[in-house]
C-alpha cells in the first residue's frame, strides 16, 4: 500500500525520498511554513491495527490539509515528516502494540509541505480483551518542549543517517 | 423503585427541569423512578459505591469507571451538547490571553475533575501544570465567579455550560481567556447492568422525550433543546479512550 502523492508545493521546498515503516518509499516535499495548533482543540484520529485511518475529527482534517476522503483508508503515516527520526515511531509502535499508552512530541507533515507540532497520546482500543485499533489525540504543545524535542530529533536523525 | 442519579455539575436553574424530565420518564416507562441529585462528587461517588444507582447521567470522567469497571450499559447522550470548559479571569485583571498566566498564580476551580483535567491540558501549551500553580477550591461555579470578581484568584476554571448560565451582570465582570472546543466528550446516560432487560425501553423513552410540545419544553428548560441520541457501546468506549489520553 502506498500513500496519496503530495502535490509539489508552490512555496520554496525540499524533496525527500522517504522510506516508510510499511516497506515502501515515496517522494514527499517539505517547506518551512508552520501551521499553529488551533487553540482549545484536540486533533483526534483512530486507526485499525495496521495503521489505516478509520476516524478523523474536523481538526485533524483541517490541520493535515488533506480532504477527509483522502485520509480515510490511508495509512496514518501520511503525516510523517522527514524531520522525525525512525526511532520515535518504532518506540510508539513497540509501546502501543503491548497495550500501553504512548506519549510524545511529533512534527507532522501537511499536504502542502508545511508542518505542525503536536503533543500526541496514542491509546490502544481494547475491546473484549483484544486490541482492535488505536486512537491518537493530539494537543497543543508548549513551545519550550518543541524547541527541546526539535533539537533532540535532529541529533537522532543525524545518528540514523550516519548509521545507514 | 428505580434510582436515577444526576451528576452534580449542572447549573442550579436546571434543578426543576431534571425533576420535570423524571416525571415524564416515569409516565413513558410506567415505572417509579426516584431522582437523586447529590450535592457533591463525593456524595455521588458514595451513592455509586453503594450499588443503588440504576440510571445515571454521568460526566465523561466517571463514565470510564461506570462502563469499564462496573459494567454500566450505554443508553443515550445529549445531541450537540459536548462538555467544554472555560478558563476566565476577572475583567479588572490585566490578563488577556493564556500566555499571561504565570507560575504561582491562583486558579479557582470546583471539585469537577473533567473541568480541571481539560483545563490542565490547555495550560500545558504555556508551560503551566498542577505543580506550578496555586489551586483554590470553591463549592460551585457561581462561587468561582464570585471569588474571581472579588480578586481572590487570578484565574477560574468553569464548565462551559455553567459559565454561559451565569447572569449577564456576572459575565460582564469576567473575561474569557480560552474556551475548549473538544466536541467529542459529553455527559452520558448509563444503566446498571441488573436492568439490561430494560435497556431498549429506557433508551426509547429518552429518545422520544421531545416528541411532544411539553417534552420539548422540558428539554429546552434543561439546555438540551435537541434532545438525546443513542449512545452505543462503541461510542462510550471511544469517549473513554479519549478521556484516557487526557489523564496525563
Amino acid at each position: 500500500m502506498r500513500l496519496p502523492q503530495m502535490p509539489v508545493p508552490e512555496l520554496p521546498h525540499r524533496q525527500h525520498e522517504l522510506q516508510f515503516y510499511e516497506g515502501f518509499t515515496q517522494t514527499v516535499y517539505t517547506t518551512d511554513e508552520e501551521k499553529q495548533f488551533p487553540d482549545g482543540r484536540l486533533i483526534v484520529s483512530s486507526t485499525d491495527t495496521k495503521g489505516i485511518i478509520t476516524h478523523a475529527n474536523d481538526a485533524f482534517v483541517i490541520m493535515s490539509g488533506w480532504e477527509r476522503e483522502e485520509l480515510m483508508g490511508s495509512l496514518h503515516s501520511i503525516l510523517r515528516h522527514p524531520d522525525m527520526p525512525k526511532a520515535a515511531f518504532k518506540d510508539l509502535w513497540d509501546t502501543v502494540s503491548t497495550g500501553t499508552k504512548w506519549h510524545g512530541y511529533v512534527k507532522n507533515l501537511r499536504k502542502n509541505g508545511g508542518f505542525y507540532w503536536v503533543y500526541a497520546t496514542v491509546v490502544p482500543n481494547i475491546r473484549d480483551g483484544e486490541i482492535q485499533g488505536y486512537t491518537s489525540v493530539r494537543r497543543k504543545p508548549s513551545r519550550s518542549k518543541v524547541a527541546e524535542l526539535g533539537a533532540l530529533y535532529e541529533q537522532m536523525l543525524a545518528a540514523e543517517r550516519s548509521a545507514s | 423503585m428505580i434510582q436515577f442519579l444526576i451528576a452534580p455539575d449542572f447549573p442550579p436553574q436546571y434543578f426543576a427541569g431534571w425533576h420535570l424530565l423524571n416525571t415524564r420518564l416515569q409516565r413513558k416507562t410506567n415505572a417509579a423512578i426516584h431522582l437523586q441529585t447529590p450535592a457533591s462528587p463525593q456524595e455521588e461517588q458514595a451513592l455509586i459505591a453503594s450499588g443503588t444507582v440504576d440510571i445515571i447521567y454521568a460526566n465523561p470522567f466517571d463514565a470510564a469507571q461506570l462502563v469499564r469497571d462496573m459494567g454500566y450499559l450505554p443508553l443515550v447522550r445529549p445531541v450537540n451538547k459536548p462538555d467544554e470548559m472555560v478558563i476566565a479571569t476577572a475583567a479588572s485583571q490585566p490578563l488577556q490571553t493564556l500566555e499571561d498566566i504565570k507560575p504561582d498564580m491562583r486558579v479557582l476551580h470546583t471539585e469537577n475533575r473533567d473541568v480541571k483535567l481539560i483545563g490542565l491540558r490547555l495550560l500545558e501549551a504555556v508551560d503551566l501544570n498542577e505543580g506550578n500553580l496555586q489551586w483554590v477550591e470553591a463549592d460551585a461555579f457561581q462561587a468561582v465567579a464570585r471569588h474571581l470578581i472579588d480578586g481572590d484568584a487570578e484565574v477560574g476554571f468553569f464548565l462551559a455550560s455553567a459559565y454561559q448560565g451565569l447572569s449577564s451582570l456576572t459575565l460582564n465582570q469576567l473575561r474569557t481567556l480560552m474556551e475548549s472546543k473538544i466536541t467529542d466528550i459529553s455527559h452520558v446516560l448509563l444503566l446498571h447492568p441488573r436492568h439490561s432487560a430494560q435497556q431498549e425501553k429506557l433508551r426509547s423513552a429518552f429518545l422520544e422525550m421531545g416528541n411532544d410540545a411539553a417534552g420539548q419544553m422540558v428539554l429546552e428548560d434543561l439546555g438540551l433543546p435537541e434532545g438525546f441520541e443513542t449512545l452505543t457501546q462503541e461510542d462510550a468506549e471511544f469517549m473513554i479512550d479519549l478521556m484516557e489520553t487526557l489523564l496525563d
